[in-house]
Parts: C-alpha cells; structure tokens; sequence
C-alpha cells in the first residue's frame, strides 16, 4: 500500500489457525502463490494466462444477444463503410473506461458497489445497486430471447433451449471456485468468434474494409436518425453499467494486487480487441443483407437474421451466426447475473444489513444470498419469456433507456473514484487518464442520455 | 480453521476478507465534488420518469 492511501490497520496472519482466515482466503491463495512463483521465474506469458480473465470475460460478455443483433441490423443497414472503424473506436472507449476498474480493484480490494456505498454513503450505493440490479434482471429477460431464438433456429423448442440456458447458468455457479468459473467461461466465450467464420462466408471485399477504416465511409443516406439511433445503439452495445461493476469484483475475487495491473489492462486490451474483432466480423456477415435490399426493420431477434442469411451466405454461415448468437446469450447471462450477485451482495454487506459475502471461491453455505441472486434471478429472466404474450419487447426497450440513461451517474462515480488518491494512492487517475476517461465519459453520457431519451420519445426528432 | 501460513502469506494483509469487511471511512467531498453529486440526482429525477414512460408506453404497443 503506498503511503498516501488510508490504513485501515489491519496486520499480516501470524500463525496458523488464525480464526480471521477464511476458507476464501486459502482457495484465492492458492491461486496467488502459481502468480507469485510466474513473477519470480520471470515467465510473462504464463503470468499474463495466469492474470487474464476479468477483461476478456467483461469484453465478450457484452458482445451479448442485443449487441450483436446491432451489429448485424448495422450492416444490414449500412454495409461495409463508416461502422467499421466506429465500432473499433467504441471498443477503445470500453477499454479505458474498463482499465480504470482493473486499477480500482487492485488498489482497494472492493468491490465497485461497496466502494461507492463506503465512499459515498448510502443513497449512491444503493441506488447504483438497485439500478444495476434492475437493469441487469431485464438484459437478462434479452439474453434468454436470444437463447430462445437460437434454439429456434435449430429446431429445439423454447422451453427447451430456456430450460437448458438456465441449467447451465446454475451448474456454472456450483464450481464454487472463482478460477474454474472463470476458465469454463473463456472457454464458453471463445466461441463468441464464431462470427468471424460466419463474415468469411459473406466473401467481404477486402478492399472495401480497408478504405472504410481509412476513410470513415461510406455512409449510405447520410446524417439520418436511423443512423443516429445505430450511432447510439453500437455506443450502448460497447459500454454498459454491469461492465463496470462485473470486472472490479472480478479483479477482487480474483485477488489480484497493484503489482497486477499492467497484466490486467493487457487482458482488458486483449478482451477488447477480440469483441472488436468478433463485432465488426458480425457486421460484414450482416452486409450481404444491405447488397441485397433486405428489410430488416421487422427483424425481431438474432435468428431471423441468420433465417435471411441462408441464401446469401449459405447454410453453413448462417448455422454459425445463429451459434454465435446463442453463444453471445448464455455467456452474457453467467457473467451478468454474476453482476447482479456481486453488487447484491456487496452492498448488503457494505450496509451491515446480512451478513453478505461476495466471492465465487464460497460455498453454498456462506454465499446463500450471493448464489441466491444469480440463480433467483436467471429463473425469474428465464419465466418472463416463456409467459406467453409477455411484454417482451416492451422489456428489451427499458432495457436500453436504463442501461443509456443511467450510464451517467454509473461513469461519473467511477471517474470520482478513479481520482479519489485516499484510496487508489499512486494507481490515481493521472492527467493524462483524466483526459482520456474525462473524454470518454462525457461522450458516453452525453451519447446515453440521447439514446435514452429518444428511445422514449421515438417521435421527438424528424425522421 | 487450519491453513497452512505460508500459503496464506501469499495474499497481501489487506486483502484478507476479514481485512475487506473494515469499511473505507465516507469520502470528504469538496464543494465541486458535491456540486456534482447535487447535479446528478437532479438528472436521476429526470431519468427515472422517462424510463417508467418509456416502459409503459413500450407495453402499449402492440407486440
């Protein structure tokens, strides 16, 4: 801890039995001493394997079911042209304004939720929790469609793709250990690259992506709100408020210190330019439908878009895409509902209302509320859209006006406390990460606010 | 419980759960630090109708 940073005056174990140690603390540990024992033998790549994680989960979660069918409505929409170097440029956002979390966590050791309920008192923390937890329940409620959707692709009924998603969230959570959660989830999230495949079956023009990243175009029809909305639509598919809170408790429950930190933006950065590349592979799959003149304005989910790209990319293409999409549903509902979990249970603990602890290293015992979360609310997403003639689309609205709207406050108190030097000491924004995140947090807010409110008001601006 | 120290050792001491349940104190904000936080519950007193509106107006059309 560096000097300027407030002690808490709390000493090193001294022996053994000390009742303060908990079965946590030995299980993250255990993982700390093969990170401890890569940093002495100087081994930089099984170090940065050793500490990867966080980032790249968080980047390829939010490729989710709704990212992705934004991608592909944007090239169906667009074409090869403008998006492409947007999307890259919305990722870059993502990255700085993740980066801060990896530091935040190293530095303090909490969470994202508690650290706001501690540093701020109560009303942020629990509005930042129930606005999380809120919003999470409903990207959940857009995940399952997603997974609905696929499964229809492929035939399998509804209740039965939704049943098999939530099982999988559920047995994901009984590992009760951080690093195989965490390693069973890149493993699942690889898959999220599927719709590279999926764009090289579309034959893209090489030429066209090069000119279209050198030149920021073309761009079909012009300064439109259709092309507002999409501008809006690929920021809210980059960034979101369970990003933020997801990859601080991950890099906590992680136990990754300062010492970590330039692997953590390392894996941040890797995280970041996979989804990129994932993302924009989704648009160029999505183009054929923009050559083709198909109108996607009625398109309802991510299987109907890969239903439209049969004939245009071939069955092949179209079975990854559809695979992909599944894929981007499930991962998103164990990453996200572990949000909920975290920021749930931190908080409670925070304010001394249960005895709350927060970690995928415990037991079902010790985590009743925390595991209790995920699941309650991973069966609760997964009933909505099996009720038939559910408001569904009326929820996955919602979903972008809070996630937009309230991405403000959520980016604000992350940048008040990426400067707070009390408890960040030298990990504190510096100017230069002030400008970069000051920067990026104005757009995003000011982007968010306008997604929101037109989202709301759909006939505020001409078309 | 029995642990074996040396692995403990591992972790820094204050990242210890025991360590992480001592709560940082409240934050001394500075006027503009508070200014902000004024302007963001005003923002929120905004946001949250519009969500409700956007939600209820969202049910009312036709699925």
């Amino acid at each position: 801890m560096s000097e300027n940073t407030l002690n808490l005056g709390f000493s090193a174990p001294s022996a053994s039995g000390d009742e303060r140690i908990t079965y946590e603390d030995v299980l993250r540990a255990q993982d700390r001493l093969k990170v401890l024992k890569s940093r002495a033998a100087k081994s930089s790549l099984r170090l940065l394997w050793l500490l990867a994680g966080p980032g790249v989960l968080v980047m390829l979660g939010e490729n989710d079911g709704p990212s992705m069918v934004s991608y592909a409505t944007t090239g169906a929409t667009y074409g090869i042209g403008f998006f492409v170097p947007f999307i890259l440029l919305t990722f870059l956002m993502a990255f700085v304004v993740q980066e801060m979390t990896v530091r935040l966590g190293a530095a303090t050791h909490r969470g994202h939720a508690e650290l706001i309920f501690q540093r701020f008192g109560p009303f942020w923390g629990y509005f930042a929790m129930g606005d999380l937890v809120f919003g999470n329940l409903l990207t959940l409620v857009t995940e399952f469609i997603a997974i609905q959707a696929g499964g229809l692709y492929f035939g399998v009924p509804s209740w039965a793709s939704v049943t098999i998603g939530v099982a999988l969230v559920i047995v994901s959570l009984t590992f009760r250990r951080y690093a195989t959660w965490e390693r069973v989830l890149m493993g699942l999230a690889v898959f999220n690259l599927l719709f590279i495949p999926a764009a090289l079956y579309a034959h893209p023009d090489g030429a066209a992506l090069s000119r279209a990243l050198a030149a920021w175009g073309p761009l079909p029809g012009g300064f439109t709100l259709a092309f507002l909305t999409l501008i809006l639509a690929n920021v809210g598919a980059t960034v979101t408020p369970w990003m933020i809170f997801f990859q601080q408790s991950a890099v906590v429950d992680k136990g990754m210190t300062r010492a970590d930190v330039p692997q953590g933006r390392t894996d941040t950065a890797i995280g970041a330019i996979l989804a990129a590349i994932a993302a924009v592979a989704t648009l160029v799959a999505a183009a054929p439908l923009f050559a083709a003149k198909v109108d996607v304005s009625t398109f309802a989910n991510g299987a109907d878009f890969a239903t439209a790209l049969v004939p245009l990319i071939g069955s092949t293409g179209a079975t990854l895409f559809a695979l992909g999409i599944l894929e981007a549903g499930l991962v998103a509902a164990m990453t996200i509902s572990t949000s909920s979990s975290y920021a749930l249970a931190e908080t409670m603990s925070a304010a001394e209302k249960a005895p709350a602890r927060h970690s995928l290293n415990l037991d079902f015992a010790h985590g009743r509320l925390f595991y209790g979360v995920a699941i309650a609310s991973t069966v609760l997403a997964a009933g909505i859209v099996l009720i038939p003639g559910a408001p569904l689309l009326a929820m996955t609205l919602t979903v972008n006006v809070i996630a937009t709207l309230l991405m403000a406050p959520a980016l604000l108190l992350l940048l008040l406390l990426a400067n707070d030097t009390e408890i960040m000491g030298d990990l504190a924004n510096g100017r230069w990460a002030n400008l970069a995140g000051g920067t990026t947090v104005v757009a995003i807010a000011v982007v968010g606010a306008l997604y929101g409110v037109i989202t709301a008001f759909p006939n505020l601006l001409p078309k | 419980m029995a642990y074996d120290p040396a692995l403990v050792s591992a972790l820094e001491p204050d990242q210890l759960v025991a360590a992480t349940k001592r709560p940082y104190p409240r934050r001394k904000l500075s006027r503009g630090v508070l200014a902000l936080l004024v302007v963001l519950r005003v923002f929120i007193v905004i946001a949250v109708p519009i969500v409700i509106y956007a939600f209820v107006h969202a049910l009312l059309v036709p699925q």
